[in-house]
């Protein structure tokens, strides 16, 4: 549709909006319900916004998030706190813990002792980084990532954790990050989704994964992540059936779109619009989806690369594969959830066996872009939603312990896309607890993100129901030491 | 009382206390040492001179009034204003001339310095002389006026700058270089000190003696000491002097000027704690280095291309779904293209990137199949900077049409074979950058010639597989249904097709010399028991795969129930001993039959006609719900009219608590010639003493009677 037409399609709209307001007050009310976009604030002023992304040019073309859901330990990954394994079984200080809110499950202990990393540290690469035994093939590309030590959040639990994370506040109903740049950006290649989720499940204690968490919020549907299933069949109901030609299919569109059109015509609703547009794009998907998800053509270099878990759909390993390939292919934003990290007890054994599934391919991933030349344009992100406290959950046992949430420190890694490699930012005091020097905050985080995009956070709003909304809520500093 | 003629008369006779003072100031002024509070008197110089310039205008406007002559009124006000003007000129002059002996440069002074004096004995001319021919006056005043504008003018350039009038016309023409060639002084510390600092410490206005617009100037330092000194915070009275308060009188810039940014402060003061060196480039600088993060945000986010842009509509034409042309950032002339969908690639496409050829920057072909494809049009693009075409199946004359780009700097070509004739072309793109190699058609030798004649290029080869041993994924067995009448087909299958699988039906590990090998789909048609393992060279042999089959060929043709399974695990009855379908591992899903109180009592007729040969009863236990394998199990045939006890035995029992499983008990019948079965299950009566519900009711479960 002509962008004039549809002006004066909207133009229509509030013309018949004025006349129904002769019928009364009342009536006015009802006509934001018969054309729900009328009090949006969509249109005009966003679109003058809009025209004007990225704010600069952009360090970052895509991003590829591998979140590990349930908050792996930093104490057993890259915060190597040796004062902890010397004091077992100690009281932790009063003047350490301060006012920090404790969760249910801890409240009620009576004691709080301290228990250190069952896993051995060494120091690694360039920045000397450190980083535990059961996490080798991370180690070895310890050049090539920046470990920031120094997050911290609010949230204590995992609902309102995620959703911090992945929306910028610890209630609902916002888009999430993918959503937010895939409606600022789109989508390189138009023939995929802008914004892809992928979901793996680990041995460990594992926490709920929910479509919130990839949800466009008040944005148009269309920015919605777009949940790959596990099987042979990435994207479900693709597939024609058996007996449909394309041709057919075809045909089939266009019927379908000359109806949409015609209802757009007569109500102008951008929702119809928008579900012509998810149509096409299916129906180029079809071509798109299946060569890139071809596993089969893999050399066996990547196979070995990535562990041969990589052939098998379903597994921390194909979704990495499958990442790099949608990333190859232009798709804006790949998310990677991987649960099982909510090692409340049992930690020594569940954490390892969660390291494995994810060390090798989330290594694999960083080399496998370098080798393409890709790495640079390309923003990849390990992290959970909180870390883990310094002292123990329960019992403290020689060869067992759990560790309880903890939001105000905890460990991620970024590397590609503009961040500098080779370098560990922040650090934390000696117990592990508090946060020492150059605290991130979520919200920081998530600007730094943004500004590797080539977007300003402050800048890229949405108004919805009169506020303008952003991804970062109200806060939110670029963290400008870790870009390159 | 005064009267105008006696104030006109004052003001006549005070003109030549000016002249005086003029002439003494003006040829005596090196002579002379002028106290602070006359210096006070200089500085109202530029107040002072708006004046005479209005006033001295204004009264030569008269002298153009037709008839003026007869008009006493007005020549009286004629004469008024001029004398005003005169008197004022003589203030503003001397109050200038008190003044230049501040720090002003004696050089660009002097025109303004002169003329301003011989304005001054112009206009005292003109008055004393007005009774004169017009003839005469008005060219005179002609040239006062322009005497005046052309005073006022150098004035205004000492104050304001060389270029202050004309300065909005000009277009500053700056290029912003790269980060490879930025300098820390000119191109950081510089353009600070010309924004904010050099329009009063320059030739001409040198305020405090010091010039920022000469490096000597800069080296030198002014009246109070040096301008900077390497490293020494203290003793560089500019860094000091920034960081003063806004309210310290020596806070520079003044208060009432620009001041300068975070941004610059920071510059300015680590340019001094870096040695304050005027050659240094920036990338010599220490990456963490607050000064190089500043100088890359300012070199490296805005690198501007200095070419046209092109054609919106062109931009906009060949933009489509299977290929994006779009600036790399809005504002920027530079384009970058991208093609998707491989399937959809159309090798003519290339060409009509000729409508941009001058602007294309970057350009992703990867994927794309580029064999034969003629890539000439890479050729016209001068500004072609990076390429990434992997896994494109370029072929080696491709290679050497890139190899001849002269721009570029980023190359990437994974995947694609190289052979000796690619190896060469590539060892002569000297200006490469970055260049992504990872094939495995390179050897090593070939590695190492491209690395050596490449020496400012950053090359990655890639993971190539080698010094990693990992251990294979099991195989995945696949089959219909794990009960089969006849006979069943089983395939076994793995994700890497190159993989060896082995296999054995015998009950035996497999492994990788002696087992089965498999090929094709096995048959089952007994029960048995499958394990497989797949090995690979260079891998580590997989764990293993196994599933037992089960063959329940015969039916019996009636069957019943003689005792009631327990409320709760009812299932479908007897149905369910015969649906062939395997329960799960879990007691409660409806496929089991649960008796607790009572023993489990089925009675089958068989067909004569059939050939029984075993029975086997599926068995779930599950010590932890208290299921348990029977307490004896009770086999009795009917043969001739009498029951017979085939079997009666008491099965293995369970000695801890185990994960729930299932397995199942194996009964002979190859006697035969039963009509027909009765089986008896008896749970166990109390759980045995290591249990911690030791002493209350066992459970048995059932889900298949199978028969051969």
């Amino acid at each position: 549709m002509e962008k004039g037409e549809f002006e004066q399609g909207l133009n229509f709209n509030r013309r018949k909006f004025l006349s129904r307001l002769s019928l009364g007050v009342g009536s006015a009310a009802l006509g934001s319900l018969l054309i729900p976009d009328l009090f949006s604030g969509k249109a005009g002023a966003e679109d003058a916004i809009m025209d004007a992304l990225p704010h600069f040019a952009p360090k970052a073309k895509r991003v590829i998030y591998l979140f590990q859901n349930g908050a792996p330990s930093q104490l057993e990954s890259f915060d190597y706190k040796p004062l902890l394994n010397e004091n077992i079984g100690q009281e932790l200080p009063n003047s350490i813990r301060g006012d920090q809110r404790l969760t249910g499950m801890t409240a009620g202990q009576t004691s709080f002792p301290l228990v250190g990393s069952y896993f051995k540290f060494n120091q690694y690469g360039q920045s000397r980084a450190w980083i535990s035994e059961i996490f080798p093939h991370t180690a070895k590309i310890a050049d090539d990532i920046c470990i920031v030590k120094s997050m911290h959040t609010e949230a204590i639990n995992h609902d309102p954790a995620l959703t911090f994370f992945q929306t910028g506040a610890q209630v609902g109903n916002r888009p999430s990050m993918g959503s937010w740049l895939s409606y600022g950006l789109g989508s390189e290649n138009s023939n995929l989704p802008a914004f892809c989720v992928l979901l793996s499940r680990g041995s460990g204690n594992g926490q709920g994964v929910y479509s919130k968490l990839w949800s466009n919020g008040f944005l148009d549907a269309t920015h919605q992540g777009v949940q790959f299933s596990n099987s042979e069949d990435p994207v479900l109901y693709l597939k024609d059936p058996e007996k449909m030609s394309r041709d057919e299919r075809r045909k089939m569109l266009d019927q379908i779109a000359s109806m949409n059109d015609l209802n757009y015509k007569e109500f102008n609703d951008p929702e119809i619009t928008a579900k012509i547009q998810q149509y096409e794009m299916a129906f180029r998907m079809q071509t798109a989806v299946p060569e890139m998800t071809d596993v089969s053509k893999e050399p066996d270099s990547i196979i070995k690369l990535y562990g041969p878990d990589c052939l098998v759909p379903g597994t921390y390993a194909a979704n990495c594969l499958l990442a790099r390939k949608l990333t190859e292919s232009g798709v804006r934003f790949v998310q990677l959830y991987h649960q099982g990290w909510d090692q409340h007890g049992n930690l020594p054994n569940e954490m390892a066996l969660q390291a494995k599934d994810v060390d090798q391919a989330s290594a694999a991933l960083i080399t496998d872009l370098k080798q393409r030349g890709l790495l640079d344009e390309t923003l990849v992100i390990w992290g959970g939603e909180f870390g883990r406290t310094n002292y123990c959950q329960g019992k403290v046992l020689a060869d067992n312990y759990g560790r309880d949430h903890h939001p105000r420190a905890f460990s991620i890694w970024m590397a590609g896309g503009g961040v500098k490699s080779g370098m560990v930012y922040g650090e934390t005091d000696e117990f592990g607890y508090n946060i020492a020097e150059n605290p991130v905050h979520v919200h920081d985080f998530q600007a730094t993100v943004m500004n590797l995009m080539g977007i300003d956070h402050e800048r890229m709003t949405y108004k919805h129901l009169g506020r303008r909304y952003r991804l970062t809520d109200v806060s939110g500093k670029v963290v400008k030491d870790i870009i390159a | 009382m005064l009267r105008t003629s006696s104030i006109k008369t004052l003001l006549e006779n005070t003109l030549f206390i000016w002249m005086g003072l003029v002439l003494v100031l003006a040829i005596g002024s090196d002579l002379i040492l002028l106290p602070n509070w006359i210096q006070v008197i200089g500085r109202s110089h530029p107040l002072l001179l708006h004046f005479p310039i209005v006033l001295l205008l204004l009264g030569l406007l008269f002298v153009w009034i037709p008839g003026l002559d007869q008009k006493p009124d007005v020549r009286s006000i004629f004469e008024l204003t001029l004398l005003a003007g005169c008197n004022f000129a003589g203030l503003t002059v001397i109050a200038g001339l008190i003044l230049v002996n501040e720090d002003y440069d004696k050089e660009v002074i002097f025109w303004h310095q002169w003329s301003g004096i011989g304005i001054f004995y112009l206009c005292i001319t003109i008055y004393f002389f007005r009774h004169l021919s017009r003839s005469l006056l008005k060219p005179s005043s002609l040239i006062l006026a322009v005497g005046i504008m052309l005073t006022g003018h150098w004035g205004a350039s000492i104050t304001h700058g060389e270029d202050f009038l004309l300065a909005p016309m000009q277009e500053k023409e700056s290029k912003i270089p790269s980060l490879a060639e930025a300098e820390v002084f000119n191109d950081l510390v510089l353009p600070i000190l010309e924004s904010k600092c050099i329009s009063c410490h320059k030739e001409g206005k040198v305020k405090g003696e010091l010039r920022m617009d000469l490096i000597e100037g800069l080296k030198k330092g002014g009246k109070s000491g040096p301008f900077v000194l390497a490293g020494d915070f203290e003793n560089s009275h500019m860094i000091q002097r920034i960081g003063l308060p806004m309210d310290e009188k020596k806070h520079m810039p003044p208060k009432n000027k620009a001041q300068l940014s975070e941004d610059e402060l920071v510059i300015l003061r680590e340019w001094v704690a870096n040695g304050a060196s005027f050659n240094q480039k920036v990338k010599e600088i220490d990456p963490e280095n607050k000064l190089f993060i500043l100088a890359s945000n300012k070199f490296e986010a805005k690198k501007t291309y200095n070419f046209e842009a092109a054609d919106a509509s062109d931009i906009n034409s060949l933009n489509n779904f299977f290929r994006t042309v779009n600036a790399i950032y809005p504002g920027s002339s530079a384009l970058e293209v991208s093609y998707f969908s491989i399937a959809a690639f159309d090798p003519n496409s290339l060409g009509e990137l000729r409508k941009v050829k001058d602007q294309v920057v970057k350009l992703n072909l990867n994927k794309m199949p580029l064999a034969g494809v003629d890539l000439s049009v890479l050729k016209e693009m001068a500004h072609l900077e990076e390429i990434q075409a992997n896994f494109t199946d370029l072929d080696s004359k491709q290679i050497q049409l890139l190899s001849s780009l002269e721009n570029l700097k980023f190359l990437a070509i994974s995947g694609n074979p190289i052979d000796k004739t690619g190896v060469q072309a590539i060892s002569k793109m000297k200006t490469l950058i970055n260049l992504y190699l990872w094939t495995p058609s390179l050897s090593d030798a070939q590695k190492k010639t491209i690395q050596s004649k490449l020496p400012n290029t950053t090359i990655d080869f890639g993971f190539d597989g080698s010094g990693a041993i990992f251990p294979l994924n099991s195989p995945e067995i696949t089959f219909d249904k794990m009960m089969f009448r006849d006979s069943m087909e089983v395939v076994i299958s793995h994700p890497i097709k190159t993989v060896d699988i082995r296999y054995t039906l015998d009950g035996s590990e497999p492994d990788s010399l002696t087992s089965l090998e498999y090929s094709e789909p096995i048959w089952f048609r007994k029960t048995g028991t499958i394990r497989a393992k797949v090995f690979a060279k260079d891998w580590i042999g997989s764990p293993e795969a196994n599933f037992q089959f089960l063959k329940s060929g015969l039916t019996p043709t009636n069957y019943q129930l003689l005792s009631t399974p327990n409320k709760q695990y009812r299932g479908k009855g007897v149905e369910t001993l015969f649906d062939q379908i395997k329960g799960q591992n879990n007691h409660t899903t409806g496929e089991w039959l649960g008796f607790q109180d009572e023993a489990m009592e089925l009675e089958m007729k068989l067909d004569p006609n059939a050939d029984y040969s075993e029975l086997v009863i599926g068995m779930l236990y599950h010590e932890g719900a208290h299921i348990f394998p029977p307490a004896s199990v009770e086999i009795k045939g009917l043969k001739n009219g009498s029951w017979k006890t085939i079997t009666s035995n008491i099965p293995a029992q369970s000695k801890k608590v185990d994960l729930p499983r299932s397995r199942f008990l194996n009964y002979d019948l190859s006697v035969g010639g039963y009509e027909s079965l009765r089986i008896k299950l008896n749970p166990v009566k109390s759980l045995p003493k290591w249990h911690p519900s030791a002493g209350s009711k066992g459970w048995v479960f059932v889900d298949e009677i199978l028969l051969n």
